[in-house]
């Protein structure tokens, strides 16, 4: 088993007398893709908002790389190379493509703030090479036929590709993706889940939440099954899909709709 | 322009003219008070002012939004008050024979006296371009992204590492601190100030300016609008008495027919331009075999 590369530990979060997530602990180890499923309101997105410094967690430790992130506020839970992309399409949608990519570069300035300002060669040279970057991540992810488009006009699922885009333009070592496939037609799917795996082969560690159980399935090894805020089921995916609890969860669910 | 640094970040100040007064009044007293010269005061209380806008950005810019365009507004509409209330900056009747610059010295030529409006005009432009130059500089680093970033949406902005808070209190010191070197400026331009002038209808006025002009552009909108501003209201003066009407009435038939300002009319040709040159692209990639993009796309 390869380490862990980030540990939850006793976490819970409540909204008034509402417990989002009680008492969870998971860990998500080094270059594996792990799977969040869970019906709705378990949690799921809460524990992602918890993890990249959009919630306050009420008690518990985010423990990364073993570094405490407990309640770091989200720019700085980027800074240390965590990731996310958002269950909407979180985009800037008045800019360009390449431009959406480009800003994403924010944390990966090397020059000084007055070489910046006075734009000096090194500056300049550096605007360039980001630039660079970004239309290399563009080209990674087969969205750089796009570039000069505006963010606005691409369709739902180009969006959320290139909210993967922004996402890893950030250079994280862990990437949250909440929600990547959902209100996607199969194609696009199959090309988001595709894109997923690629990133995964460049050794990402990655954890998706989501509702679309057949993509989690062929996508992640290891899934973690939360109801209610707690975890009631965790292991590959042969073991979850025969496991009692999680299809009573799943399927009382449907019965009630 | 100060106005839409600010914006560009998703704050609304209705406190420049606050700050401009605050500039103003620092470099009165830095000369009248102090003894020092022009030439000194006019940075000073450039900085001043950033100091001040720093410790009232940090209490203020941590609630953006509808707590942070109240609050401006309060401090704009207390500003008068506060100076009005200092008998040690004259009080409401404000201070008076502010001195004029200095004589402004260059090696080898003739000092120039400040006693015509034309060294008044070449300062001006010059500060103007200094201000245009190094806003200029900052829109277009890392900085200006950033607060790109932030305006268009704040949330994603801060889950790729942007410190919202620390950027947005930059874009206050900044946008306020060019208030106040215009505010000094002003000060010894009209030779006395009175905390009446920097009450919160300057403000106003200034926002009219820049969304006349077009809040789309950082530089010309402001500009175009403060242009348009200052001719319009001139040339209506035959008719003196309905000059604020006829002038009012402009802005309103303004907003509801160019709701992006002037510039906007500006916006509708390039979007012409655009699908004519999408056109292009699309003819161009006929003639592309197509098996090209779908290769880059494996």
């Amino acid at each position: 088993m390869n380490r862990t590369i980030l540990e939850v530990r006793n976490l819970s979060k409540y909204f008034g007398g509402l417990a989002a997530i009680s008492d969870l602990d998971i860990d998500i180890f080094d270059a594996e893709i792990l799977g969040v499923i869970g019906p709705n309101g378990a949690g799921k997105t809460t524990l992602f908002n918890v993890i990249s410094g959009f919630h306050l967690p009420s008690r518990g430790k985010v423990i990364f790389n073993g570094q405490d992130i407990t309640g770091l506020k989200a720019h700085q839970v980027a800074h240390v190379g965590i990731s996310r992309t958002f269950q909407a399409s979180n985009l800037f949608m008045s800019l360009s493509v390449l431009d959406n990519v480009f800003t994403c570069h924010h944390l990966s300035y090397r020059t000084s703030l007055w070489k910046r300002f006075l734009h000096t060669p090194s500056a300049i040279e550096e605007e360039k090479r980001l630039r660079r970057g970004a239309l290399e991540i563009l080209e990674f992810m087969g969205l750089d036929p796009l570039k000069n488009e505006v963010a606005a006009k691409l369709t739902h699922g180009q969006q959320k590709a290139l909210g993967l885009c922004m996402a890893l333009a950030t250079h994280p070592k862990l990437l949250l993706l909440d929600e990547p496939v959902t209100g996607m037609n199969p194609v696009e799917i199959q090309t988001m889940l595709n894109l997923i795996s690629r990133i995964r082969s460049r050794g990402m560690t990655i954890a998706i939440v989501e509702h679309n159980m057949q993509a989690v399935m062929n996508l992640c090894e290891r899934i973690i099954v939360l109801n209610h805020g707690k975890k009631i089921a965790e292991g590959l995916h042969k073991e979850i899909s025969a496991n009692k609890e999680v299809i009573e969860a799943y399927l009382g669910e449907e019965e009630e709709e | 322009m100060t106005f839409i640094m600010m914006l560009r970040t998703g704050l609304i100040s209705l406190g420049i003219a606050a700050f401009w007064g605050i500039g103003a009044y620092a470099s009165a007293a830095l000369v009248l008070k102090g003894g020092v010269s022009f030439w000194f005061a006019l940075p000073a209380a450039t900085v001043i002012t950033g100091i001040i806008a720093w410790a009232i950005g940090y209490l203020l810019v941590r609630n953006p939004g509808f707590g942070f365009l109240i609050l401006t507004s309060i401090i704009g509409m207390l500003i008068s008050l506060v100076f009005g209330n200092i008998r040690w900056l004259g009080g409401f009747t404000g201070i008076e024979y502010i001195p004029l610059p200095d004589p402004f010295d260059i090696p080898f030529l003739a000092p120039i006296p400040f006693i015509s409006k034309i060294p008044y005009y070449f300062l001006m432009l010059f500060l103007f371009l200094v201000v245009l130059i190094s806003f200029w500089a900052l829109y277009n680093s890392s900085t200006g992204r950033a607060w790109m970033a932030i305006g268009l949406n704040p949330h994603l902005a801060e889950s790729i590492g942007v410190n919202v808070f620390r950027y947005r209190l930059i874009a206050f010191v900044i946008a306020s601190g060019a208030a106040g070197l215009e505010g000094s400026f002003y000060a010894h331009y009209i030779g006395s100030i009175n905390p009446n002038a920097f009450n919160i209808f300057k403000t106003i006025h200034v926002h009219i300016y820049a969304i006349l002009g077009g809040t789309g552009s950082a530089f010309l909108g402001p500009i175009i609008g403060t242009f348009i501003m200052t001719f319009v209201p001139e040339s209506l003066r035959v008719a003196k008495e309905i000059e604020p009407i006829l002038t009012g009435a402009l802005l309103i038939l303004l907003i509801i027919f160019l709701p992006g300002g002037i510039l906007s009319l500006l916006n509708l040709r390039q979007r012409h331009w655009q699908s004519f040159e999408r056109i292009v692209r699309i003819a161009r990639s006929i003639k592309k075999p197509p098996s090209l993009i779908e290769q880059k796309r494996e």
